[in-house]
């Protein structure tokens, strides 16, 4: 996954926007696992394929940009997620009026698809993930944050109710949370790093393919 | 959007444990997911918020974070001595056995003779997730052998639809929140025989873990007899009840 911080990121969009190549190029790189997030923990992510619409959602963005209809990197942000949004309630859409449809072949590949969709971990990477949280938990400096950890994600009990029982401010709550995750990537990384982060290999090469396929298209064949 | 800086950025870290959980408002979701575009960092720590709960849930499916995480440390430090005193124990036993002479061994033979006849050790738990849609092809969900049966069948059928707050079963909620209250408050499994329709076992009724997940866990299943069976997963509310799901088990003779 990329690392760039979030202002270089807005200086290659800017870049990009001035009709600068090398900086669509980037762009396209940088862009790719945010428009990856939005699909992927959007609320249709389990009627979509998150990587495919990746890629239309990035083709939209760099045609938008050519365009030079939008003259602020932060509106691209705002642009690019907007488009997945609606890409992905597009796909979603009509995956779901298939399925109304009583056809053989759609029920397998429905039923293929959701496969894929419960099969994100697999017995393994779920008990290792388990793992992970419960020595996470164990790890925690104080019975207090195994406490907030536990009840909040748990059993479900609200922020409010937690900072007024635990004596907590909203903002060491929001702390020991931030703390949890970070904990648990440190973990995770050590242990199973593909349950980390998104593909790093995938995430460098699929938006070279995208800038080349847009080179070759638009100063034509070699 | 705000500006692109490390305190917006921060602001919008804490809100990510209410995105995933589907909590944001429509224009409140459409400015994080901005954020979520221009900041691999916090589309990561997104990743982290689900792998979190996935495994809290996970977790706690598997009976490790029972009455409270906070029992972790206690029950990770008694398996720890539990295992270097077993340790112990088999080195000594093990030790006597070579030092010490054999006093009766027709007892010895004997009792060897006998432990061959035992069973093959049955494997402890084994856990199945069951999918919501399944196949079309005429085949069970689910088989195995009485001999091959673990000691306890853990069944997580994907069964639980969310809806909106109102029982409305949208894909955009109002305020454009995803749909997040499950369809039954409670939810319980039938293992039916097929070939008189007698129920065989009846699960307690049990509430879905982080909002969509249910766990059930059938004892001894390879004691059942030797057939077919469904297992009717049913949804139940104050004043109604729905079969939300079935899948065919069948268990094979050794």
């Amino acid at each position: 996954m990329s690392n760039v911080p979030v202002d270089e990121i807005e200086r290659i969009v800017a870049a990009a926007l001035t009709g600068d190549a090398q900086a669509e190029s980037r762009m396209l790189i940088a862009l790719r696992p945010g428009v990856l997030a939005v699909l992927k923990f959007g609320a249709f992510s389990r009627w979509i394929d998150p990587e495919d619409l990746s890629q239309e959602t990035l083709h939209i963005v760099v045609e938008r940009v050519r365009a030079r209809t939008i003259d602020d990197p932060r509106k691209v942000f705002a642009f690019a997620a907007a488009t997945a949004r609606n890409l992905a309630l597009n796909a979603a859409r009509k995956m779901l009026r298939q399925q109304t449809v009583v056809d053989s072949e759609l029920i397998d590949e429905l039923a293929h698809n959701l496969e894929m969709e419960q099969g994100d971990l697999s017995d393994s990477d779920d008990r290792h993930l388990a793992q992970a949280v419960a020595d996470l938990i164990d790890e925690l400096p104080t019975e207090r944050d195994r406490q907030v950890i536990v009840r909040f994600y748990l059993d479900g009990t609200d922020k409010q109710q937690l900072c007024r029982d635990l004596g907590l401010s909203p903002k060491h709550f929001d702390r020991v949370l931030m703390r949890a995750r970070s904990r648990l990537r440190t973990i995770i990384e050590r242990r199973a790093p593909h349950l980390a982060l998104f593909p790093r290999i995938t995430s460098i090469l699929l938006p070279l393919a995208l800038s080349f396929t847009f080179w070759v298209r638009h100063f034509g064949p070699w | 959007m705000k500006s692109l800086d490390h305190q917006s950025l921060e602001e919008q870290t804490r809100l990510v444990s209410r995105y995933v959980a589907g909590d944001l408002s429509r224009s409140e979701r459409a400015e994080f997911e901005a954020w979520l575009i221009a900041s691999p960092a916090l589309a990561a720590e997104v990743e982290m918020e689900r792998r979190l709960r996935r495994g809290i849930a996970s977790a706690a499916r598997r009976g490790w974070l029972k009455r409270g995480a906070f029992q972790a440390t206690t029950s990770t430090r008694r398996w720890r001595f539990a295992m270097a005193a077993s340790l112990v124990l088999a080195l000594t036993t093990l030790g006597l056995s070579v030092v010490l002479p054999h006093r009766d061994t027709g007892q010895s033979a004997a009792s060897t003779a006998a432990n061959h006849r035992e069973p093959p050790q049955r494997i402890e738990s084994r856990t199945v997730r069951l999918a919501q849609v399944r196949g079309v092809a005429n085949l069970p969900d689910l088989v195995f052998t009485q001999v091959d049966a673990p000691a306890k069948l853990v069944l997580e059928p994907d069964v639980v639809v969310l809806t909106c707050e109102d029982g409305v079963m949208l894909l955009e909620c109002a305020g454009g929140t995803a749909p997040y209250t499950p369809q039954y408050p409670e939810y319980e499994l039938d293992l039916v025989k097929r070939l008189d329709s007698s129920l065989v076992w009846r699960s307690e009724r049990q509430a879905p873990v982080a909002r969509n997940q249910l766990s059930f866990e059938v004892r001894d299943p390879g004691d059942l007899e030797a057939g077919n069976y469904d297992l009717i997963v049913r949804g139940h509310s104050a004043d109604h009840e729905e079969v939300v799901a079935r899948y065919w088990l069948r268990i094979n003779a050794q």
